[in-house]
């Protein structure tokens, strides 16, 4: 389409397109029991990868330890994708799953 | 005699032997190769198919069948949503797991973010060799994660070599470890996971006393 005579300035469509949220999806950051890893270890990574409180790490590391696995945190899908690969950086297992 | 990481004004600090610290440089190299031959086989084409798949030593696939492995990949018709297969070693699957339970998921998941793992864990062991070479070895608050990520992974690809899979098996090899000389190779390798289970426990305590007390976000 010719823009030569439209009085409608392009840039008026690209700003509507650029702003319109989309909701996000929530997806789940789990992270699963395994026999090495040190509880001082997954402790810390709770804490200082996520800012969890002392109570809330300790609560989940438990969980882990006793269940088997625990949700860690919430986050939309690309957020959980590289929370999910920062603990496989810091050696535990974990995956990501729709909430 | 090792005297374990404790807290310093500056960051962390452990007085190791030197046979210790060569010892842990050494683990830190073995880790970084295995991982660098699985960088060299997915980029050779291993990976995505079967047939091009290295052996369960893990070794690259020779220099003439990774070209033709490429073309292959390209005859196959497979294109850019090849899920990418996990490691065959038990090692490199440790190192690298699946990031979700569905088999297909976690092949999609693995194309786009092995590699960059991959690159993370080998830049850690980098690091950590670096600062095995003083004695005592020093970190920094900011050297410590690195630090502490490559120990880890050393201690995982011990534990997989000595079959640690469950917390019996952890209890077993505490055990062999604790029992006294070393005799045979297991039993050395159990002293070396002990002695790095021991390293990584003292740095990170001293790592947790070191964080701000801060409430729960929400």
């Amino acid at each position: 389409m010719s823009s030569a005579a439209s009085t409608l300035p392009r840039e008026e469509t690209d700003l509507e397109t650029g702003t319109r949220q989309v909701p996000q999806r929530p997806y789940h950051v789990v992270v699963w029991n395994d026999p090495v890893n040190l509880m001082s270890y997954v402790a810390w990574v709770f804490r200082s990868y996520f800012g969890h409180s002392k109570e809330r790490a300790h609560q989940l590391m438990m969980q882990v330890h006793t269940e088997g696995r625990a949700v860690v945190a919430t986050a939309g899908k690309e957020k959980a994708e590289q929370d999910v690969t920062a603990m496989h950086n810091y050696g535990l297992q974990a995956t990501i799953e729709e909430a | 005699m090792a005297r374990a990481f404790r807290a310093t004004t500056y960051g962390y600090k452990a007085d190791l032997g030197d046979h210790e610290r060569r010892l842990l440089t050494g683990l830190c190299a073995d880790v970084i190769t295995l991982l660098e031959r699985r960088g060299q086989e997915v980029t050779a084409g291993g990976g995505f198919t079967e047939s091009t798949e290295s052996d369960d030593a893990g070794t690259p696939a020779q220099p003439e069948d990774s070209v033709f492995a490429h073309f292959s990949a390209e005859l196959a018709g497979l294109g850019e949503d090849t899920p990418l297969q996990p490691p065959r070693d038990k090692v490199l699957a440790r190192l690298l797991p699946d990031a979700h339970t569905e088999p297909e998921e976690a092949g999609q998941l693995r194309r786009l973010t092995e590699a960059s793992l991959r690159e993370s864990k080998i830049a850690d062991l980098r690091t950590a060799r670096m600062l095995l070479e003083t004695t005592p070895v020093k970190l920094t608050e900011d050297q410590a994660p690195a630090f502490g990520r490559a120990l880890n992974d050393v201690r995982l690809t011990l534990a997989v070599r000595l079959g640690i899979e469950t917390d019996e098996d952890a209890d077993r090899i505490r055990e062999v470890a604790i029992s006294g000389h070393a005799k045979t190779t297991e039993s050395f390798m159990a002293e070396i996971y002990t002695f790095v289970t021991w390293l990584q426990e003292t740095l990170f305590t001293a790592m947790i006393g070191m964080l701000p007390d801060q409430p729960e976000r929400e």
